[in-house]
């Protein structure tokens, strides 16, 4: 038996709940027909709230060996060295670094050695429910339980062309004068950088 | 219609040279000649006029299957966003595209000639402006190291189809005949090293722009979190390495060549899908 499946059920179907819940608090009639039911729910609901709550730190996982330093630069003193799979919880961020609390001590990570959620796995995964639960995942899984299909590629290969739509996205472009006033209403100002080479 | 473009190809095959009666010595022909002619001129094969008639047809078509979300303001915006990246590349002079296609889905396309892409289940998990620049940078990756157009000429049929495209700005036939069917190419896998390519240019357009760099690392940090077999990023984690294999890249790209550099992210800038 799959534990993890079946707590991940579990919490979708919470999930579910929670939206029914709330189309129920918008009808007062259906609110005082399913009074006890709602209640029951919104039990639930406040369960779940607190579950997303612990986990208000959002929580991460080493992709690989790296220091823990005591400031967010190369040169900062290291603090310990992480181990690819070690857990941690994500303080904050700060550019490329973030402030890590782990079972190793408190400091700054390259943002890239961390993968935000538990280690990799397969479907079910009772943190990904648990972290959209409390709003931090996004959108992406409550609006595949609609049953919108998404682009796949039958979809793609029998697409017909849309001369319309096309023009219409055209009419949109920006000009290179356009583009540089969007950026400097942003205060954005263009910089020499190199191309990266590929690594080893 | 199948038939008739087949045959156009055939007729054409035939008018081109007098000698070659089978269609695979021409093929071969048509190789080496655009290889020869790259050596020689330092330049594709293929002109910028093809190039963006190719583009066009296939973003036609990705459009057929997925149209615009219905947001004026949200397209400008992301054509502002895209442009001024585009801006940093070293072929700003296309007539670069973006637009937000109504799809739940978790992806973004590009087609040659800079026609770019990017789904609303992909734009609503932005957070800033600077991720959404590094989304929009990786696509221009694919586009100017021309990764679509690549494989088109590697079926071989580009070259031969040099005369007719070039006449046909629209949507065509004979253009349609070249990149398979419907908008399928935007859904083929590149190949890993090329997706590992568009992330390192990614970093460093979106750092030429004055974004912060770590704008797309944010957003693959973001993916990893779906399940592989989430529908919604069922085509992406197909057509691509796992984001956690691409930030692992990335990352060791990266290095700390951009400690001290620093951008911004606008998070506040960000236009927000009603």
């Amino acid at each position: 038996m799959n534990l993890e499946k079946i707590v991940g059920d579990f919490v979708g179907a919470n999930l579910f709940a929670r939206g029914s819940l709330l189309v129920r608090m918008n009808s007062h009639l259906r609110l005082q027909l399913d009074g006890m039911k709602a209640m029951r729910l919104g039990l639930m609901f406040c369960a779940l709230l607190l579950s997303g709550a612990l986990h208000a730190a959002e929580s991460g996982t080493a992709l690989k060996a790296d220091d823990l330093k005591v400031e967010p630069f190369r040169d900062a003193k290291t603090v310990a060295k992480l181990a690819a799979g070690d857990k941690v919880d994500i303080l904050k961020k700060d550019g490329g670094w973030l402030q890590v609390k782990s079972a190793k001590g408190k400091g700054w990570v390259r943002m890239l050695s961390i993968r935000k959620g538990d280690a990799r796995k397969g479907s079910g995964s009772a943190s990904g429910v648990l972290a959209l639960a409390s709003g931090r995942a996004g959108t992406g899984k409550v609006v595949a339980t609609t049953g919108i299909r998404g682009l796949n590629e039958e979809e793609l290969k029998a697409a017909k062309f849309n001369e319309e739509e096309l023009k219409l996205a055209e009419s949109y472009a920006s000009s290179k004068p356009e583009a540089s006033k969007f950026a400097a209403s942003g205060k954005l100002a263009a910089r020499p950088f190199d191309y990266l080479p590929a690594p080893k | 219609m199948k038939h008739k473009t087949l045959w156009i190809l055939v007729l054409a095959l035939c008018s081109t040279t007098a000698w070659a009666a089978n269609p695979f010595e021409q093929q071969l022909l048509n190789t080496i000649k655009q290889g020869v002619q790259e050596k020689v001129t330092g330049k594709p094969a293929t002109s910028v006029e093809e190039e963006t008639a190719i583009g066009r047809q296939i973003a036609g078509n990705l459009l057929g299957a997925a149209p615009l979300v219905k947001d004026a303001k949200l397209q400008k915006y992301v054509n502002n966003v895209g442009r001024w990246v585009a801006n940093q590349s070293e072929r700003p002079d296309l007539e670069w595209h973006f637009g937000v296609i109504d799809s739940n889905d978790v992806n973004a396309f590009a087609a040659p000639g800079g026609y770019i892409f990017i789904t609303r289940g992909l734009y609503r998990l932005l957070q800033s402006e600077a991720e959404l620049a590094g989304v929009l940078a990786h696509e221009v990756g694919h586009v100017i190291r021309q990764h679509h157009l690549k494989i088109l000429q590697q079926s071989k049929l580009l070259d031969l189809g040099s005369q007719v495209v070039a006449k046909n700005v629209g949507g065509s036939d004979k253009v349609q005949g070249l990149i398979g069917s419907g908008a399928e190419i935007v859904s083929r896998s590149l190949d890993k090293e090329a997706e590992f390519e568009a992330d390192r240019i990614a970093v460093v357009l979106a750092t030429r722009a004055g974004y912060d760099a770590f704008g797309l690392p944010a957003v693959l940090q973001q993916i990893g979190h779906f399940a592989r077999d989430d529908g919604d990023v069922a085509l992406l984690f197909k057509t691509h390495p796992h984001p956690d294999d691409r930030l692992g890249k990335l990352g060791a790209a990266m290095d700390d060549r951009f400690d001290g550099v620093k951008g911004k992210t606008l998070e506040k800038r960000l236009y927000r899908i009603k």
